[in-house]
């Protein structure tokens, strides 16, 4: 990657640039290189934690393609093209999450559903990251602070949303939904005394909301603080994710040799729990080097969201940022136990079309932010 | 104006973004770095621990198991063999709704109640869950289709080739060779060398049982891989096990057959072994049992077996306690003898009764007006009861049991076979002991004539009876003749060297003459006997007739008239007379008469026998 630098260097130096340079048509090539080692490293990995299963990395190489198609469309717009209507994209979500109550049967078990990868929980898997690009947009629409009715209606917004994957029932995915929807809220200044008001009634209210939790909610939190009370029910998710990462140890087992991976010991070994396998075969040092990729992602997009113009960018780029930082936590918290299991998936990594759909989207409008700077 | 302010708020709120991007980032990296502590636990404190984890998750021993020992004849021909069985089996560590699984099994492989609830005792008391558990033995063509079509309902269930027992000749040799059955956490306890697992079956009684440990040879391992299911991915690993060791039957195959059908619709016992080794030719106790019921390799009701009332399972031949009655008496004339107490011409006169004083009790002989002059020799071949109460009172109990112990009387002869017992060689401290009453002189007359409380075993009778036809010499007697390729030495237990030659000679004369003299009790042998043979008729009483109200002839006939009031019939003898070959011990219970019922038996046995051996 340090290779790049130069051409990095080169784009904010050179004016009249007669020919395309690489960092033209990539905008920010280290960015990008990184994505795509990631999603090159998630297909590899894919393959080991899947059995070997060459149709599910292939299904998940034609997503990957067509999230980088739109990456690259994205990353050639203008923000003034979708500031205005990106907040509009709040409707969208609302309607796929509506839809989904309203129709849990025929939206599960409609074969044209199943075949474009659109389960139930997928409109949730959209919302969670355009809920934070939406809410960005409406709260820079203007270039005032926002009033206390703007901060009303955002607020809204998030709980119906989070509400409605609640209802679904999903509690890990609401919550996310929930946070992914404040981080903008809060990075756009919300009053820190209404924050700590909110914050002193939830915790007030918190036990009330343990007794509403229906008993299989509060079965995923209590197993995770004592997983090992019950080997043969919830606790063996955990207990055996935290096995493959801890036989690891610092080098790995290597690559497709990973047994707790290979004979399927892990459960949701391609999705949620696909962090298990990086850490069985690949070691601490494996995780390290992910982490690193990871850490590279995030400062990219940390740096291009402080040397924005605009507030909507800055908040924008932020916001995603933050998301995806908290996605790679909970994840990877989840699978070493220090967290309950939610079913949030490791960003780029884990099988799920629209996940990745959703992600390479989100890093287009980075990118597009990042253009309009060399301007 | 109004963009000065704008890019001064612009400004602000840019400043606000980063130190709140900062403060969500520092409160982001609190949860960071807690799940970061986590994994180098996990990956460099707790690795060890975690590779055991994972490594108990996939790999498991798996025991090979040799295929038990064969039981031959000694021409080869096999008896027990081992045949192929399919059984289900099952992981319980791996099984995740055991009821669930039971429940599917019993509605589709019709299995029934009594099978599910043995199953969930022993997967209970399972020391590791990760070893498979026998659900159904013997599965029939139709559960192992069912099973084939629908086991991807089952991931951990699996059909295993079970080896079984199966012996060849049916129940031919069942007391004899015993049954295996399913073993029990007390024998596994026991065996220390061998890791059995609790599937397995072990010898419980007999052959099967006393040559377990060679049979049985010693266990091998594989290590293998497994998946989530249980299912074997490879093998890592192989210790190839010890193929158990063949074992040799000393029995002879037509002598059996022979002797079981004598016995067939009796109880009772029959005892046949080569005095000369100890080893035994054919032992059956009747009635018998097929062994494979018993080893679940031919359907039949195991109730019917364990509840029959005449206990097909109980080894007359080496667990029956019988009086001796007068097949006694050769010992009793050696002792007189030995002792100096008679000579062959001490004469007495058999008037039918003895008395210990002129107006005494009367102790009555069998035949109620005796046998008149009787000397030694005669008493024998008429069986006169007056000239061993006479004798057994001379040489008082002391002497008595110290002698019959010689012989093996009161005492286990060491056998090959389980549940063997001792009898009982009563002395004056053993009754005080027993009964808890001193001796009496009765005591004394009763044991004369084999009556009272001495009791024996069959083949306690067969070894004692040997002596005679060897001149003293006491072996071991044996149903194994060759483990493996090692052949089994006979084995002198003890030689009886205070008896003179002569002695040993008349006493087989008159015990020859049992058969040959018109006046012997086994006179009706003559006419069929093909071989010379020396033996000696007995009849224990079950109701005494020296009981005061027995005394009475017509009384006794009618209590004679519940069968099993009948007297036991006894025959012991051996042959050819001389260079003795075979000893036969014959006991029929309630068969009333030693010479008419137990005697045919035995010279049929002999005859057999030395056709075929010369």
């Amino acid at each position: 990657m340090s290779g790049k630098a130069p051409l990095d260097y080169q784009l904010n130096t050179s004016f009249g640039n007669k020919r395309p340079t690489l960092s033209k048509v990539l905008i920010d090539p280290i960015l990008v290189f990184s994505l795509l080692t990631l999603l090159v490293f998630g297909l590899f990995v894919l393959f080991s934690a899947s059995g070997q299963l060459t149709s599910m990395v292939f299904r998940q190489s034609i997503y990957i393609v067509i999230g980088l198609l739109l990456m690259f469309i994205i990353s050639r717009l203008d923000q003034s093209v979708y500031k205005s209507f990106l907040m509009h994209f709040f409707w969208l979500g609302l309607i796929l999450l509506i839809w989904v109550l309203l129709f849990p049967a025929e939206g599960y078990k409609t074969d044209r559903w199943i075949n474009l990868g659109f389960i139930s929980f997928q409109p949730s898997e959209v919302l969670r990251l355009l809920l934070p690009l939406a809410a960005a947009s409406y709260l820079t629409r203007n270039q005032r602070r926002p009033s206390v009715k703007d901060w009303c209606i955002i607020l809204s917004a998030i709980l119906v949303s989070s509400f409605l994957i609640y209802k679904q029932p999903d509690l890990g995915t609401s919550l996310i939904v929930l946070a992914s929807g404040c981080i903008p809220v809060f990075l756009a200044g919300f009053p820190l005394l209404t924050l700590f008001i909110l914050i002193a009634l939830i915790l007030i209210s918190s036990p009330f909301l343990w007794a509403n939790l229906s008993p299989y909610m509060q079965q995923r939190v209590i197993t995770l603080f004592n997983p090992e009370s019950d080997l043969l029910g919830a606790g063996w998710n955990i207990s055996q994710s935290k096995t493959a990462i801890g036989s690891g140890g610092f080098m790995g087992k290597g690559y497709l040799d990973g047994t707790q991976s290979q004979l399927d010991f892990i459960p949701e070994s391609h999705s949620d729990f696909i962090f298990s396998v990086i850490g069985e075969e690949f070691g601490f040092l494996g995780i390290i080097l992910l982490f690193l990729v990871y850490g590279i992602i995030l400062y990219r997009v940390f740096k291009i969201a402080f040397n924005s113009s605009t507030e909507f960018s800055r908040l924008t780029v932020s916001s995603i940022g933050f998301v995806f930082l908290i996605y790679i936590l909970i994840n990877v918290s989840m699978t070493v136990g220090t967290l309950p299991v939610v079913g949030v998936p490791l960003p780029l990594i884990s099988q799920g079309g629209t996940s990745v759909l959703m992600h390479l989207v989100a890093f287009g409008f980075v990118l597009s932010m990042k253009r309009r700077q060399t301007w | 104006m109004s963009e000065f302010l704008n890019l001064d708020r612009e400004g602000k709120a840019q400043k606000q973004l980063q130190k709140r991007s900062v403060f969500l980032f520092l409160l982001v990296s609190v949860f960071g770095i807690v799940t970061l502590f986590q994994l180098v636990k996990l990956t460099i404190i707790d690795s060890t621990l975690y590779t055991t984890l994972s490594d108990e998750n996939r790999i498991i021993r798996v025991p090979i198991y040799p295929s038990r020992g064969l039981i031959k004849l000694s021409n080869d021909e096999i008896v027990t063999e081992n045949i192929v069985s399919q059984a289900l089996t099952m992981v319980p560590a791996k099984t995740q709704d055991m009821e669930k699984i039971l429940r599917e099994l019993r509605a589709d492989l019709l299995i029934d109640d009594k099978q599910l609830l043995a199953l969930k005792e022993k997967i209970i008391n399972k020391p590791s869950s990760y070893e498979r558990v026998v659900i159904v033995e013997n599965l029939s063509p139709e559960q192992i289709a069912k099973f084939s079509v629908e086991k991807d309902k089952w991931p951990n269930l699996s059909i295993e080739a079970r080896l079984m027992r199966f012996n060849l000749l049916g129940p031919l040799f069942s007391h004899v060779l015993g049954y295996v059955g399913q073993i029990n956490l007390e024998e596994i306890e026991d065996s220390k060398d061998f890791a059995y697992p609790l599937s397995f079956l072990t010898g419980k009684t007999g052959v099967e049982k006393f040559y377990e440990e060679d049979m049985r040879g010693g266990v091998g391992y594989k290590t293998i891989e497994v998946d989530v299911n249980g299912k074997e991915i490879r093998e890592l690993n192989r210790v190839v096990p010890n193929k158990g060791r063949d074992v040799y039957l000393t029995l002879d195959k037509e002598l059996q057959k022979l002797a079981r059908k004598e016995l067939t619709g009796r109880k009772g016992a029959v005892v046949a072994l080569d005095p000369n080794t100890g080893f035994i030719k054919a032992l059956v106790s009747s009635p018998d049992f097929n062994p494979n019921i018993l080893n679940k390799t031919e359907s039949g009701d195991l109730e019917t077996i364990f509840n029959d009332l005449n206990s097909p399972l109980f080894n007359r031949a080496i667990s029956g306690n019988y009086p001796p009655a007068s097949t006694i008496k050769p010992f009793i004339g050696l002792l007189g003898l030995k002792e100096g107490e008679i000579d062959w011409n001490t004469t007495i006169e058999d008037k039918g009764f003895f008395q210990l004083n002129e107006d005494g009790r009367k102790y009555r002989g069998w035949k109620e007006d005796g046998h008149g002059m009787v000397n030694l020799s005669k008493s024998i071949i008429v069986s006169s009861d007056v000239f061993f109460y006479q004798l057994a009172v001379q040489l008082t109990v002391d002497r008595i049991a110290t002698f019959l112990k010689q012989f093996g009387f009161g005492l286990k002869t060491g056998v090959d076979l389980y549940a063997e017992v001792e009898g009982i060689l009563p002395d004056r401290k053993w009754k005080l002991g027993a009964i808890g009453e001193s001796w009496f002189v009765g005591d004394t007359l009763n044991m004369g004539i084999g009556q009272g409380y001495i009791s024996c075993t069959p083949l306690q009778l067969a070894v004692a009876i040997s002596s005679i036809a060897t001149r003293g010499k006491i072996y071991k007697p044996k149903v194994v003749a060759k483990i493996g390729e090692e052949y089994i030495e006979k084995e002198l237990i003890f030689e009886i060297s205070s008896i003179k030659q002569t002695d040993w000679a008349k006493l087989e004369s008159s015990m020859v003459s049992v058969i040959s003299d018109w006046r012997g009790t086994a006179y009706n042998l003559a006419e069929i006997a093909e071989n010379k043979i020396a033996g000696k008729t007995g009849t224990a009483q079950i109701k005494s007739l020296t009981d005061e109200e027995l005394t009475v002839r017509e009384e006794y006939e009618d209590v004679r008239q519940e069968e099993s009031n009948r007297d036991h019939a006894l025959f012991v003898g051996y042959g050819p007379v001389p260079e003795p070959e075979l000893t036969v011990v014959v006991i029929v219970e309630n068969g009333e008469s030693g010479s008419a019922v137990a005697a045919p038996i035995a010279q049929k046995l002999i005859d057999n026998y030395l056709s075929r051996n010369n």
